[in-house]
């Protein structure tokens, strides 16, 4: 296996032939140089799984709104690398930078070259970059959080971060500063900790929050958020290992067996892509109706706020309008949809002029010719809707209040509306938004909510208007899944996340069969918000 | 238009004529080939973003766009040169010109460039509108802007202004009045303009501290200030405070209304301590009560609140009174305009296609003398140069290219260029002392 970066060649001749030691000195690295080993073709493929694996346990915890290195975060994280199998990665985590056995130093190892293998896998997309360093460097804040002050010390030195704390006097000058503005430190113990002065582009995380002294371009940091200034270099690293990355797929691909192997990798770890939708069109004229059975709390109201004020500003119109591409609203629905609402308060050159290319760009037919994928809820939820706008999360940015009576005048009893409150009031609203889905579907479970979609389409499989996969004439899995030859751990690949495969290798005629079941449906004059609860 | 008639102040250099020309839009076309061939400050908007020329391709490689007459938008333009600029914006006479950022190469290969464009810096912009203020005026709304609400445009150039300087250091910083309601901000610095996705997302974030909680159907903001507030906060409040009561009581008078009194009471992010404050306000108020009534109230009840008991008001509200205040008037940004790398936004000296205003460049130290009323418009402008011309063609017989250079200072556009001037001087010394550092 070959895949170092080509200008970093010369560095890095003499790594052959020390021990593991001296390679991989310390629990938490940084993940500059890649590997230059030789290794197996199997251990390969079981590196990089079990990594997958790893960083899965991390993802799982995170939509479960666990707050990063909060205690039930890690008891859960720990408690589920446990049960995965993955104890090693779990004492690289916990231990601290000081252990010496041959057996850590063997994960140690391990991690870092998979680190280096899943670059290749996953520097394919945007989406894929997003989700993978998130969990990187979750991991990495979790196995730094781990290093006691000295061992941090040590860190920094080995690494080459050039950070000095101030001076009792340097710090005497900008004490009110601090004082008042470093977040999570008592007055008492900001007199004791030291403190680091460093361009405020290298805290970004810090800066963001407003949780540092701030002047003249430096933030002043202490020791306790030291892996701010680490991490920031950290993402960097692999931010730009991940570009470096994408150029070197090409010359990897090379060889069939890894090419196969990264590519299932993408396939199986993706969760699903809504860009067009394979699976049904949807008639323009069908929304009011679907809008009360089939759409997620946000996109109601989207679809509500546009019908009244026959206006949207940018942000919902991204939001519905990228939704509704892809539930399966064709272009020309799309545009006549928008056109008609829009012209009931302004003429339609101002609509063609203002608004039309708006909808072209979202289907990828203008401007920077992208076809846009639709927002997932993490993106919603973080998107803060200003006056006048109704895009965003709605259990996040309606008070308790308004959700209520909303929720209320949607027809749910005052004990569902508890239910889904109980999950709301803590800040796990996709929780809250799949209590709503089962209230409102009387289905037996909650499914788990993670984008718009998804919600619309277990929806309609609820009731019966699409149909799940498996009910479909069994679809070719040996022909969908491309076979991993020696894969150590091959159930994984078999997980529910992995639709994605089924829905490219199914056929016409279902989609012939839905399109059916969807005006039958609609023949039925299905409408759930009659159905007394 | 009809108080552009009314509002010609004798601010302008030269005397006016009785009859001002009010501002047509349908004319607007005619008059741009004037505008930009007399009086669009070519030179110094080239000087500008060329920077010096002090890095490779900052100014060939900008993206310019261009909207034509009839919405016809052209985008991924650029030039080699001022003249190149200047010839092109002169036989092409555009609406509006919009600035993009540098890309890696030219943007006008956009569709034979593999990998399509990659931005490599832009300023760091910031956009304030007017119509975000919306719910805290009541004496314009929408495209409306009057001297009143022009205030809460002092203080958000003021408190951001400010947060650029001391706390991240930026010192080249220009303001530019949008045209109609709202200002925009470019911070030009080298670091700035360097600035990768991330770091103007955590900027935005920094300076952006209002979040909007939608309460019984309208947007509430949240202003929370926490246990102990930043040195920001603090600093912004310092600002905003001693306006408060001229801006929001007086010239507002936002509580005013039973509407306006819920409008407060929705701020107070407490249900139990909202439900005492309103009973409170309704047992101590008349309907309809002048705000400073409802705000010395508002004021004193939660002070003695908070010093009583312990309870919501010692804790959670503790702040609200400051909370509320920052709320209202701090500035309220357009924060996806600051995050995109990719975001156009337009260039100074436009004219504004409703208005017919140009959009000039304004000193923060003044804010609070700029009046955007009487901004001058192109008709206006235009009308000026001929008043001008006319007194002087006695004495005045130039060459035709030398009398255009001058052509801005005989007209009220003459201020805009000074502070874009002056703001060019220091950006072009700080050009000079880092290029002797290497």
């Amino acid at each position: 296996m070959e895949f170092r970066l080509k200008k970093r060649q010369r560095l890095e001749v003499k790594v052959e032939v020390v021990s593991l030691e001296s390679k991989y000195p310390h629990n938490v690295m940084m993940y500059h140089y890649p590997p230059t080993d030789d290794i197996h073709i199997e251990e390969f493929e079981e590196l990089a799984l079990e990594r997958l694996r790893l960083l899965r346990v991390l993802d799982r915890a995170s939509t479960r709104n666990l707050r990063l290195l909060s205690d039930e975060w890690k008891e859960y994280v720990n408690a589920e690398l446990t049960r995965e199998g993955l104890r090693s990665y779990l004492r690289l985590c916990s231990a601290g930078g000081g252990t010496k056995q041959e057996a850590d130093m063997q994960t140690r190892r391990r991690d870092y070259i998979s680190h280096f293998i899943l670059r290749l896998a996953y520097s394919r997309s945007e989406d894929l970059i997003r989700w993978f360093v998130a969990r990187e460097m979750e991991l990495f804040r979790y196995k730094f959080a781990a290093l006691s002050s000295a061992e941090v010390k040590q860190f920094l030195e080995a690494n080459n971060f050039d950070v000095h704390p101030l001076t009792e006097a340097q710090k005497d000058e900008v004490k009110d500063g601090l004082y008042e503005s470093t977040v999570g430190q008592s007055v008492a113990k900001i007199e004791l900790l030291d403190f680091y002065k460093v361009p405020f582009t290298q805290v970004m995380d810090l800066v963001r929050g407003r949780r540092c002294y701030l002047k003249a371009g430096f933030a002043y940091v202490n020791t306790h958020d030291l892996v701010s200034i680490v991490g920031t270099r950290q993402q960097d690293e692999i931010e730009q290992g991940l570009l470096a990355a994408k150029g070197l797929v090409e010359e990897v691909e090379g060889d069939e067996r890894i090419s196969r192997m990264l590519k299932a990798l993408h396939n199986s770890y993706t969760g699903k892509d809504y860009t067009v939708c394979r699976d049904a069109a949807v008639p323009i004229e069908s929304l009011d109706q679907l809008s009360k059975t089939s759409m997620p709390l946000c996109m109601r109201m989207c679809h509500e706020h546009l019908r009244a004020q026959h206006h949207m500003k940018h942000g919902g119109r991204m939001q519905y309008g990228l939704f509704l591409k892809g539930i399966g609203v064709s272009l020309e629905d799309s545009l006549r949809f928008w056109r008609e609402e829009f012209t009931k308060k302004m003429d339609a050159d101002k609509f063609a002029r203002s608004y039309e290319y708006n909808i072209y760009h979202n289907y990828g037919k203008k401007g920077s010719m992208v076809n846009y994928t639709p927002y997932s809820c993490a993106k919603i939820i973080k998107d803060m809707a200003t006056p006048g706008d109704c895009h965003g999360c709605p259990y996040r940015y309606m008070d308790p209040g308004s959700l209520k009576s909303k929720l209320s005048a949607y027809g749910l009893s005052a004990s569902a509306i508890e239910e889904v409150m109980f999950f709301v009031s803590r800040g796990h609203y996709q929780i809250g938004c799949g209590k709503y889905f089962q209230i409102t579907h009387n289905a037996t479970v909650e499914p788990t909510i993670t984008h718009p979609n998804n919600y619309f389409e277990e929806s309609q499989i609820t009731m019966g208007n699409r149909q799940k996969r498996t009910n479909g004439p069994a679809p070719p899995r040996a022909r969908a899944r491309p076979d991993i030859k020696g894969c150590g751990d091959r159930s994984m690949l078999m997980g529910d996340d992995d639709d994605e495969l089924w829905r490219i290798a199914e056929t016409q005629e279902r989609v012939m069969q839905s399109q059916k079941a969807i005006s039958e449906a609609f023949d039925d004059d299905l409408d759930l918000t009659e159905i007394d609860y | 238009m009809p108080e552009q008639a009314t509002e010609q102040e004798n601010q302008t250099p030269q005397q006016q004529a009785a009859a001002v020309p009010v501002y047509n839009p349908e004319v607007l076309q005619d008059m741009l080939p004037v505008y930009y061939r007399r009086l669009f400050p070519h030179q110094p908007f080239y000087r500008w973003l060329s920077y010096g020329l002090t890095e490779d391709g900052v100014f060939c490689n900008r993206e310019i766009s261009f909207t034509l007459q009839d919405d016809i938008y052209i985008r991924y333009l650029c030039f080699e040169s001022q003249a190149e600029l200047e010839k092109e914006i002169c036989s092409r006479n555009p609406v509006k010109i919009d600035i993009g950022p540098v890309m890696h190469t030219r943007p006008k290969n956009h569709r034979t460039v593999p990998g399509g464009l990659t931005p490599v810096q832009r300023e760091l912009v910031f956009d304030i509108d007017m119509t975000d203020y919306d719910d805290v005026r009541t004496c314009c709304s929408g495209a409306g802007v009057c001297l009143k609400c022009w205030k809460f445009m002092v203080l958000a150039a003021r408190i951001l202004d400010v947060a650029l300087r001391e706390d991240f250091g930026f010192e080249h910083i220009i303001w530019i009045f949008s045209g109609r309601r709202g200002i925009h901000c470019w911070v030009c610095d080298h670091q700035a303009r360097h600035l990768d996705g991330r770091g103007r997302f955590a900027v935005a974030e920094y300076l952006n501290i209002i979040t909007y909680v939608n309460f019984s159907g309208s947007n509430s903001p949240r202003c929370p200030m926490g246990d102990r507030p930043h040195h920001s906060l603090k600093r912004a409040l310092k600002i905003a405070e001693p306006m408060f009561e001229e801006i929001i009581l007086e010239d507002q008078n936002l509580f005013g209304t039973p509407k306006g009194v819920s409008k407060l009471l929705n701020m107070v992010h407490d249900d139990m301590a909202r439900g005492e404050l309103e009973s409170y306000l309704q047992k101590n108020l008349q309907d309809g009560a002048h705000s400073r009534l409802v705000w010395e109230s508002f004021a004193k009840y939660a002070n003695s609140m908070r010093t009583s008991t312990a309870n919501a008001w010692s804790r959670k509200l503790k702040n609200i009174v400051q909370e509320v205040q920052l709320g209202l008037l701090y500035p309220r940004l357009d924060i996806n305009v600051t995050r995109g790398f990719n975001h156009l936004l337009k260039a100074p000296f436009c004219i504004h296609p409703a208005t017919g205003k140009v959009c000039v460049p304004f000193s923060v130290s003044a804010v609070a003398k700029f009046d955007p009323t009487t901004v001058p418009t192109i008709t206006q402008l235009l009308h000026e140069i001929n008043a001008f011309d006319d007194k002087s063609k006695g004495y005045m017989e130039a060459p035709e290219d030398k009398s255009r250079i001058k052509d801005h200072k005989k007209t009220s556009m003459f201020k805009g260029v000074v502070v874009f001037e002056e703001f060019l001087r220091k950006l072009e010394r700080s050009h000079k002392s880092a290029s002797l550092q290497f």
